[in-house]
Parts: structure tokens; sequence; C-alpha cells
């Protein structure tokens, strides 16, 4: 089968620009604000140290920022996929047909993956960069509220028992999830918050080989998904004719 | 508009005889407030209860109003009143704010009940960082999401086999980022820390973006939660 070849292809072109883009990160990319691990001051060598935004940051925590090639990619493409989610919903609302429910719950399982990926890489960051496993802080926030949110679908679906029902009610509340979550993480963003600062990296923007390795890693990581997805649809597809045979076959 | 006031009327009148909702939800908030007085017992003399008030306050609204909006649904679905409404000649979308807007009412009655309640148990004799009229504003904001966005979840929750152990599943993080402005609101107000006057209408304004994307979706779709 033709397809078969193509999702073959994607997953090897996804997993090697994804695994350039490790490697990218590890050994090519300039670290921001062109930080070294250790210097030379009048000779001794010294755990490096850069000011920025007025205050001395050590290098070592400059290192965290390499999460960034595995991280960004992650977070951008959960979001990509859970548009799919509100798509095929909308797709399922007016057509009413099975398949685009099938689709919209398995581009809810991709996202699903993608949100938790995202969360564990977001948590890593936090970890080392801020020193605690966890802050309320706009994008953990935002993720932990969209995992709920994606939790919540499968547990309204798995407790509807009749089909058509289940199909109608998983396509409204994925548009509302879609709808929600860049709203939650707008409303934490803007309104300032006494407790903890948003702490944002200021300015710069990435140089030539950082963006490479950056969108090396997003468009592999966006293949995976794909496959994944392609992969689950058809297994799905399968399964639904094979019940479709059982029930021919009983009757 | 008959047709809507015809919907809300019964709500209404229902109620007024059997006083089942009003009375659940406004014993519920005050088991609540309860509940407060002991986490807090401990908290110690030097302790701002103002810091937290506003997130204390919409705790106990978001949890009473779970109880309310599944009750207004149950109702509905138990005594077979959803299909005849159905069956009859009414807008689907009347349907919807039909049962929004008394759900809205049944919350606002609670608040204004729960509200001074709240200020008196834990609040009184300390001065209010702002003025009092801002008070309400972000209270009518935080319902009119509540009571839209709720109706659609709750309509969706009653008819799933786990009944009112979904609604707080699909309700809480779908509320987040309302619940989150509507604090927001609430603690400027209530604190009154430097520059609060600005924050407090960021606040408000975002909580109304929210209301009108959120209940225009929830108008949106309920005609297929319905029908289903």
């Amino acid at each position: 089968m033709p397809g078969n070849v193509w999702t073959l292809v994607l997953l090897g072109v996804g997993a090697v620009l994804t695994t350039i883009d490790y490697i990218m990160a590890f050994f090519y990319t300039p670290l921001v604000e062109g930080a070294q691990v250790s210097e030379m001051i009048n000779g001794a060598t010294v755990p490096a140290t850069r000011i920025i935004n007025g205050i001395a940051v050590s290098s070592q925590l400059l290192y965290s920022q390499k999460i960034f090639y595995f991280h960004v990619p992650v977070a951008i493409g959960s979001f990509l996929i859970f548009f799919f989610t509100a798509y095929y919903g909308v797709r399922f609302l007016l057509t009413k047909e099975k398949r685009y429910d099938t689709r919209a719950r398995i581009a809810t399982e991709v996202t699903l993956m993608f949100v938790i990926l995202t969360l564990i890489t977001g948590d890593i960051w936090t970890r080392f960069e801020w020193g605690v496993w966890w802050v309320w802080e706009p994008r953990l926030t935002t993720y932990f509220i969209m995992t709920l949110l994606v939790i919540a679908y499968f547990v309204l679906r798995s407790s509807i028992e009749d089909e058509e029902r289940r199909a109608t009610y998983a396509a409204v509340f994925g548009i509302i999830a879609f709808l929600d979550a860049p709203i939650s993480f707008m409303i934490t963003r803007l309104i300032p918050s006494s407790v903890h600062p948003v702490v944002l990296r200021s300015g710069g923007g990435l140089t030539g080989p950082q963006l490479v390795a950056f969108l090396l890693g997003l468009f592999g990581m966006l293949m995976v998904a794909w496959v994944v997805y392609q992969v689950r649809l058809r297994e799905e597809l399968a399964k639904e004719r094979i019940e479709a045979l059982k029930a021919a076959l009983e009757g | 508009m008959r047709q809507f006031r015809a919907i809300l009327k019964k709500d209404i009148v229902m109620e007024l005889r059997t006083k089942e909702m009003l009375t659940s939800m406004g014993l519920y908030a005050v088991l609540v407030l309860v509940v407060y007085e002991i986490a807090l017992s401990q908290a110690g003399s030097s302790f701002d209860i103002l810091r937290i008030a506003a997130g204390l306050l919409w705790l106990a609204i978001i949890f009473t109003s779970l109880l309310g909006l599944n009750r207004s649904l149950v109702h509905e679905k138990d005594q077979g009143c959803l299909d005849a409404l159905l069956l009859a000649p009414v807008d689907r979308p009347v349907i919807f704010f039909g049962k929004a807007i008394g759900n809205l009412i049944f919350l606002s009655v609670v608040e204004v009940i729960v509200l001074p309640l709240f200020y008196f148990f834990f609040l009184a004799g300390k001065p209010l960082g702002g003025p009092l009229w801002m008070l309400p504003l972000p209270l009518i904001v935080g319902s009119i999401g509540i009571a839209g966005v709720g109706t659609l979840l709750a309509t969706m929750s009653v008819n799933t086999t786990g009944k009112d152990l979904i609604l707080p599943v699909l309700f809480i993080p779908v509320m987040f980022p309302l619940l989150y402005a509507s604090v927001a609101a609430t603690s400027a107000v209530l604190i009154g820390d430097a520059g609060y006057v600005q924050v407090f209408w960021q606040a408000v304004t975002l909580g109304a973006g929210y209301d009108a994307i959120m209940i225009l979706a929830a108008y949106g779709l309920y005609e297929f939660i319905i029908g289903a």
C-alpha cells in the first residue's frame, strides 16, 4: 500500500530530523548570551558567569536553555494537534459522520501525549532554572489546565454509552476546550500576579544555527506526530471493520 | 420572548414551591464557610486573611454553583421536562438562555446571602482596599460566565452515566481562566495594593472577554447537545 510507504518515509524523516535537532542542540548551537562553561580569569579557570539584565547568571543555568530545542517544538506541536480535535469536532457536528469522530478522538490522544511531554520538559526546565519543581507560571499553568481538559475529554467519552451522543458531546467539549486553552494562557499572562513575577526571557531572538536546530526539531516532531496519528487511525479503522464483520457473521 | 419567559417562570415557580435549590445551595455555602473556619483556625493572629479572602470567596461560589447547576438539570431530566421542552415548538437557543438565566438568578440570590455572611465571618472590621461599589462587578462577570458555560456542561453531564461526578471534571478546567480573572479583580478591591484600579479593570475586561467568547460558543453548541 502506498499509504504505508509514506507513513514509513515520514516516520524515518521525522526521526532523523528530531535526532539532528538533538545533536545540533548539544554540539552545534551557540549558547544564549555567548555563555561558556568556564572561563579564564587571571590565569585561573572559574565557572563562567554572564550579566543579563543587570544580574549575574551562572553559565550553567544558561545551559538549561538547550531543552528549548525539545520543549518548544513539542509545545507548539501540542497546540497544532489540539486544533484538529476542534476541527474534526466541527466537521462531525456538521456532517454527523462517524469517521470525523474517530479522527477527533485520535487527534486528542496525540495531543495528550504531546501535552504531557511539554509538561514534563517544562517542569525539568523549571527545576533547573528556578530551583523548584513547580511554579504556577503562565505556561506551566496553561499546560496543566490543557492536560486536565484533555483528560476530561476522555472521562466524558468513557461515561456515555450511546455512540452518537458520545461523539456529539465529545465534539462539543473538544471545541470548548480548544477555545479555553489559549484564553487561559492569555489571562494568566496578562493579569499581573503579586506572588510570582512572570519570568520572561528578554529579546534576543534566535540566531541562525539556533533557528535551524529549532525548525528541524519542530518539523521532525510534527512528522512523528502525524505518523503516530496515522498509525492509530489505521488501527481504529481496522478495529471498526472487524467489529462490523463480526456483527455481519453473527447476524 | 414569550417562550423564554415561560421557561424562566417555570423554573422560578418550581423553586418557590419546593425551595429545594436555594436551601441546599445556601446551606452548602454556609457549610463551606464553616470548613474555612476550621482550615484557618490554627493560622495565628499575624495571618492576614485579606490576602486570600477573594480566593476563598470564589471557592465557595464555584462549589455552590456546581451543586446548583447539577440540580437544575437533574430536575429537567428526571421528570422528563427536557423531552417535553424538545417536543414543544420552542427554539433551541431559547431553552439555553432560559435555563442559563434561571441558573444566574439562583446563583445571584445565593451570592447575595453568602457575601455578607462571608464578610461578617472573616473580614469584619477590616478596611477594604477599594470602594465598595467595585466589588459586585467581578461577581456579576463571574456569575454570568458560570451560569452560561455551566448550563452547557451540566446539560452534558446529566446525560452521562457519571452524572454529578462528571460535571466538576469538565467544569473546573474550563472555568479556570474566568475564575483566575475574577479572583484577581476581587483581590484587587479587597486588598487595594498600589495600582489596584488598573489590575481590577484589566481583570474584569478579560473576564468579560471570556464570557463573550465562551457564551457565544455555548449558545452555538447547545443545539447539538440538546438534540443528541
